[in-house]
């Protein structure tokens, strides 16, 4: 999925290779190499088992009692639970919930990922032609990047509401017949979060189309050019081709940030009004931690964990065959 | 990447930019200025004499090193191991990894919420630290492995020739070689643990073991609604991050580009 760039990063530029060894162990010549001999390639398993112990053991054993709890009706507590075989699995294939959750899911993803892509890609292009002050529009850009959805939700809940910032801004210019109550009602709650989520990861977006435009090869854009492609050709038969690559790890984030959504809608709507903004996240949350219908809840996660498993396995053959 | 030649038109663009820019800029402004509003900077007084407002800051500081420690370690020491060591087996325990990258975090609430109770582990740092650092440890191992793979062979062989074994060439040639890419690591796992919401929430009831992500909600009961002095916290809860990465801003840009996805 991702390629690092080789190198070291620009500490040991092009030294020669024994230069960056430490000084111990820089090789002596063919005279020290025949007089201590190689020593055999040692074993990785002790070096990969920490690793193993604490993801696979941690997440793969959870993974196991989550199947086997959603056999079962269960409160969390109660020491004999009451077997179900697969009834909850039943009952959640005609939970209009669930379907709202997928539904809300599916277009969260589809708008937030068209929008941040767009975005992304136009401010990356635009601070890399000859723009002042570009620093500054990055940092405006990446900061809500590093500040956590929980704390900013407080702040989204305030701008949004009735007599929020947002609508006093709308009335100022001219626009007052726009002003509603964004998340109080059904029909823009669930856009409302969609918004906050591009303010929040455009920056990230940005940046890593922003590091991947640095990459292409300039001569090939002044080559181009000389051929006579205006701005737009470039970008839509060079740039968008070149950061192919990033498009699509992009696109396997927001995927995996989509079916994960749980700080915003939790804390900015709480998941309503009328679930208008259920999510898998919150949806869960509610039957396993507010409704003790942990049986329910866990029959949900394992649906969630195959549907995200699925996409996994699907952008990975798309990309396989196109190669990127 | 766009060329423009004439005076007019490289002013346009700054324009377009500033004008795009400004959205991100207005819910800060409006954080700022809500909480600024009556007593100005004593609203912030205000909430940081709150009993046990630190105490937040202290949780999210020990919960964040602790995730990024342990996630540095392990997901240095098997990309090693995958990378440049003899393992058999190799792309199946990669695999094995790598499907959980994909995983919700919610996915491990019911599980977790019955085991640390059975293990004593609720309200401790280990019901937050344990999970989000298996969570994050499977990225980790993905950008560093491809790193360490691209690290020049001929080092390996000259320090083995030496007759290095694996933990001194771990400590002298693949520690001091990854800072780049531990950059990154550290950068993703840090915001990763620090901003987390879910896992504090469900395992840390207890008043004194919550972290900086509860503060908004601890502060709609302790306000009833208060929006200044809320806000006013929220301001004082961003302060750290942004500081952070203000100064780490050129380390973020590196970490970023050493670990482009591509």
């Amino acid at each position: 999925m991702a390629t690092v760039r080789q190198g070291f990063g620009g500490s040991p530029g092009d030294a020669p290779l024994s230069s960056v060894l430490p000084h111990p162990y820089r090789p002596r010549g063919v005279l020290a190499r025949q007089r201590r001999g190689t020593v055999k390639l040692a074993s990785g398993l002790p070096w990969i088992l920490p690793a193993l112990v604490l993801c696979v053991g941690l997440i793969y054993y959870c993974i196991g009692y989550t199947g086997l709890i959603s056999t079962w009706k269960w409160d969390g507590i109660s020491p004999n639970p009451q077997h179900v075989g697969f009834g909850n699995y039943s009952q959640l294939f005609h939970d209009p919930l669930f379907w709202g959750a997928v539904r809300h899911t599916v277009i969260f993803f589809a708008v937030t990922f068209t929008v941040q892509t767009f975005l992304g890609l136009t401010f990356a292009v635009l601070l890399h032609s000859r723009i002042r002050l570009a620093v500054v529009y990055k940092v405006i850009v990446f900061i809500p990047v590093v500040l956590a959805p929980a704390i900013m939700a407080p702040v989204f809940q305030a701008m949004l509401a009735p007599g929020g910032q947002f609508n006093t801004l709308l009335r100022y210019v001219g626009l007052g017949t726009l002003a509603q109550p964004w998340i109080g009602q059904t029909s823009t709650a669930l856009p409302a979060l969609m918004a906050i989520t591009v303010w929040q990861f455009t920056g990230f977006t940005f940046v890593l189309y922003y590091a991947a435009m640095s990459q292409i090869d300039q001569s090939v854009l002044e080559a181009a050019r000389l051929d006579g492609a205006g701005n737009l050709r470039v970008i839509t038969s060079i740039v968008w081709p070149s950061v192919a690559g990033t498009t699509f790890a992009l696109a396997t984030l927001s995927v995996i940030g989509a079916l994960k959504t749980f700080d915003i809608p939790w804390l900015v709507t709480q998941a309503g009004p009328y679930y208008a903004t259920n999510f898998f996240g919150t949806y869960i949350y509610q039957e396993i931690i507010q409704l003790d219908n942990v049986g329910y809840g866990a029959a949900l996660s394992i649906v969630l964990l195959v549907i995200a498993v699925a996409f996994g396995v699907v952008l990975q053959m798309w990309r396989r065959r196109k190669a990127l | 990447m766009f060329e423009v030649g004439k005076r007019w038109k490289r002013v346009l663009l700054q324009i377009v930019v500033t004008v795009m820019v400004l959205p991100y800029l207005f819910p800060v402004i409006v954080m700022l200025q809500g909480s600024l509003a009556g007593q100005g900077f004593g609203n912030y007084k205000a909430v940081a004499e709150v009993p046990g407002f630190a105490r937040f800051f202290l949780n999210s500081a020990i919960i964040s090193a602790s995730v990024v420690a342990l996630v540095y370690l392990c997901a240095l020491l098997a990309s090693y191991g995958f990378a440049k060591l003899r393992l058999f087996g190799r792309e199946v325990y990669f695999w094995m990894l790598l499907a959980c990258l994909t995983l919700p975090e919610v996915v491990l609430l019911a599980p977790l919420f019955t085991t640390d109770q059975k293990l004593g582990l609720y309200n401790t740092y280990w019901a937050v630290i344990l999970p989000l650092a298996a969570l994050q440890v499977p990225f980790a191992v993905l950008l560093t492995r491809n790193f360490i793979a691209g690290l020049p062979e001929e080092l390996f062989e000259a320090i083995r020739v030496d007759g290095a074994g694996a933990v001194r060439t771990f400590k002298h040639l693949v520690l001091p070689l990854t800072r780049p890419i531990a950059a990154a690591v550290i950068i993703f796992t840090l915001i990763a643990a620090w901003n987390d919401y879910l896992m504090p929430l469900v395992f840390e009831q207890a008043k004194t073991m919550q972290t900086i992500t509860l503060v908004p909600t601890f502060f709609v009961g302790q306000f009833n609604d208060n929006q200044t002095d809320i806000l006013a916290a929220a301001v004082i809860t961003a302060i750290p991050e942004v500081v952070a990465y203000l100064g780490l801003q050129r380390l973020f840009e590196r970490g970023l580009t050493a670990g482009a996805i591509k």
